[in-house]
């Protein structure tokens, strides 16, 4: 294992600062929003596992800034140690749940290997000069009877907490595992109790209501293998999200959805900390599901988008649109889905959030997909990670959701790498334009081609940061 | 097999003396129609040999969970040195193993490559 080097605590870009105490983030959701730049720089996270050429996977950097002259490019890479982790989800060290604690800094990106169970943390001081400073082997987290890292949170306390999908053999119980702030040192299992918690994915909190939601995708020896429609058939797929104390941290209700919320991954809250609701992302059964606080303090849910499956000509059976990413703005007005199937990024007004609205959608790649290529570059995959900018004007995504499942749905993306696209939003409109002068290409990546997954910016984006 | 050697040579480490003298002939084929043959030493798993051999072959989690390493034995025997979790009973049945827990127990045969993983799982609805 290396070390980390000296601790810089200097700011990290579009760090903020009150009159007495200096913080990671922004007090507010509004300031984020409103005070923040314009984004200049993407990382994202590709994998080369499963390639038709198997490499290290790396962070890409990519450049967003407009005004520059290598926009739309992939600038640098930081390129793991290890072939096989599967970078996949990733985070910071610290963000705005943290805003007030003085000397702290986002300058670190933890970055798991989903499929090795190792975790890198790479010092982005300078954005646009990683250094990779540490690496946890994967022993070092099965003594923890932990393996699948997902979901990174900087959490209040000085801590970080990551969803572990499963135990050291990649079989059920997951947990989550807590890692010091400081030196990004193992502390161990972040639950105190995880009651009849089994399988874990994705999780949100919200420290000013005391609450904790994680979400279910499967053992990772029956989702890393690929999707088997067997398995869903056996109950090895989730149906359930987790309501959890998160100052006792014990599990204290289960929300089970059944065939209405098959697979619920990605989860978030809205970004007022005021607010007790936020939505799931069911993929499976292409919904979306709204959890809310009644007032006697326990959790309830109702479907609030209900998507159908369609009929192809070339698929025997009809074929779900499979809602595998969400992202709310964070003005809480817009929330944004994509059906990675079908081949379509979603714009719905969710003002009322019980009540969405279709605003607006894009279709890019995918079985339906009506535009199959951006700039004569055909588009390998469909829509999938989202991430949205601070100021809600711009919607980004890349195309690959997981080696062994691209595999079977998108075979190209193994041989050609995936892409990442762009549509610019206008939410005074409530309406979205694909940006055809966007496009990164991630088949050429130095080194060979490589898939897409989770993109983040500098200074925090849409579903890294808490505000308490 | 198993006699001690009388001489190891030093400057050889445990794993490549096992493989000089317990190695079996692991020959790895590719749907394009590469062929290598590859010693394996006793114990050493496929992908390990392979890494060492400076020959890519695609795999994950490397402790048989994640199937990334999905090969077709076409010839010969290996057994698993783990439990290959990733790997479903009726691809057992088919020939199919995973080359990062598996070992040779004679000289043997295996289709290797990126896409053998979603040739074995199929793609659902079609």
């Amino acid at each position: 294992m290396s070390d980390t080097g000296d601790h810089a605590h200097s700011h990290a870009e579009h760090a903020h600062e009150h009159p007495d105490v200096e913080g990671p983030g922004y007090p507010t959701p509004a300031a984020m929003r409103t005070e923040s730049e314009r984004e200049k720089t993407a990382y994202v996270m590709a994998p080369r596992v499963g390639m038709e050429q198997q490499g290290p996977g790396f962070v890409g950097i990519v450049d967003v800034d407009p005004q520059s002259e290598t926009y739309s490019e992939l600038v640098d890479v930081v390129e793991m140690p290890n072939e096989g982790d599967e970078l996949h989800h990733f985070g910071w060290n610290a963000c705005s749940s943290s805003c007030h604690a003085e000397g702290l800094s986002r300058q670190y990106l933890v970055v798991p290997g989903q499929r090795s169970s190792r975790i890198h943390v790479i010092d982005v001081e300078d954005p646009r000069n990683p250094e990779m400073v540490k690496v946890i082997e994967p022993e070092e987290i099965f003594e923890h009877d932990l393996s699948a890292p997902h979901t990174v949170h900087c959490v209040p306390g000085g801590k970080v907490v990551i969803s572990m999908l499963g135990n050291a053999d990649g079989e059920l119980p997951g947990g989550f595992l807590q890692l010091d702030q400081d030196d990004f040192t193992i502390d161990g299992h972040w639950e105190a109790d995880r009651g009849e918690m089994e399988m874990n994915y994705d999780y949100w909190y919200q420290p000013r209501h005391d609450v904790m939601i994680s979400t279910e995708w499967a053992a990772p020896n029956t989702y890393y293998p690929g999707f088997d429609l067997d398995d869903v058939e056996a109950g090895k797929y989730g149906d359930s999200i987790h309501i959890w104390d998160w100052e006792s941290r014990e599990h204290v209700q289960t929300l089970e959805f059944g065939e209405e919320g098959q697979i619920p991954l990605e989860v978030r809250m809205s970004h007022n900390p005021e607010e007790t609701q936020g939505y799931v992302g069911a993929a499976l059964s292409s919904n979306i599901i709204r959890f809310f606080e009644e007032s006697d303090g326990t959790w309830d849910w109702e479907v609030a988008i209900d998507e159908e499956p369609r009929e192809h000509e070339d698929w025997d059976m009809p074929v779900p649109p499979l809602i595998t990413d969400i992202v709310l703005s964070l003005d809480d007005q817009y929330l944004f889905y994509s059906n990675w199937l079908h081949g379509d990024v979603r714009m719905y007004d969710v003002s009322d959030m019980g009540n969405p609205r279709l605003v607006d959608r894009i279709w890019a790649g995918g079985l339906f997909g009506d535009r199959q290529e951006v700039q004569g570059t055909e588009i390998r995959g469909a829509p999938q990670m989202l991430q949205l900018s601070r100021d809600g004007r711009r919607l980004y995504w890349t195309t690959s959701l997981f080696s062994t499942w691209d595999n079977q749905f998108y075979p190209e993306i193994a041989e050609e790498g995936s892409l990442m696209l762009k549509a610019d939003v206008f939410p005074d409109e409530g309406r979205m334009e694909l940006d055809e002068e966007f496009l990164v290409d991630f088949g050429d990546a130095p080194g060979g081609p490589a898939r897409a997954h989770e993109i983040r910016w500098p200074g925090g984006d849409c579903t890294s940061d808490v505000w308490q | 097999m198993g006699s001690s050697d009388p001489n190891p040579d030093p400057d050889l480490d445990s794993v490549s003396r096992s493989r000089t003298r317990d190695a079996h002939a692991v020959s790895l084929v590719w749907d394009d129609g590469r062929e290598e043959t590859i010693a394996v030493g006793r114990g050493e798993t496929i992908v390990d040999a392979a890494e060492a051999a400076g020959l890519s072959v695609p795999y994950g989690c490397l402790y048989g969970a994640c199937g990334t390493c999905t090969a077709q034995l076409l010839e010969g025997e290996v057994t698993h040195v783990e439990v290959p979790r990733g790997l479903k009973e009726r691809a057992r049945e088919r020939g199919f193993v995973l080359a990062c827990v598996a070992t040779p127990e004679s000289d043997c045969r295996l289709r290797v490559g990126h896409g053998i993983q979603a040739e074995v799982m199929g793609t659902p609805w079609k």
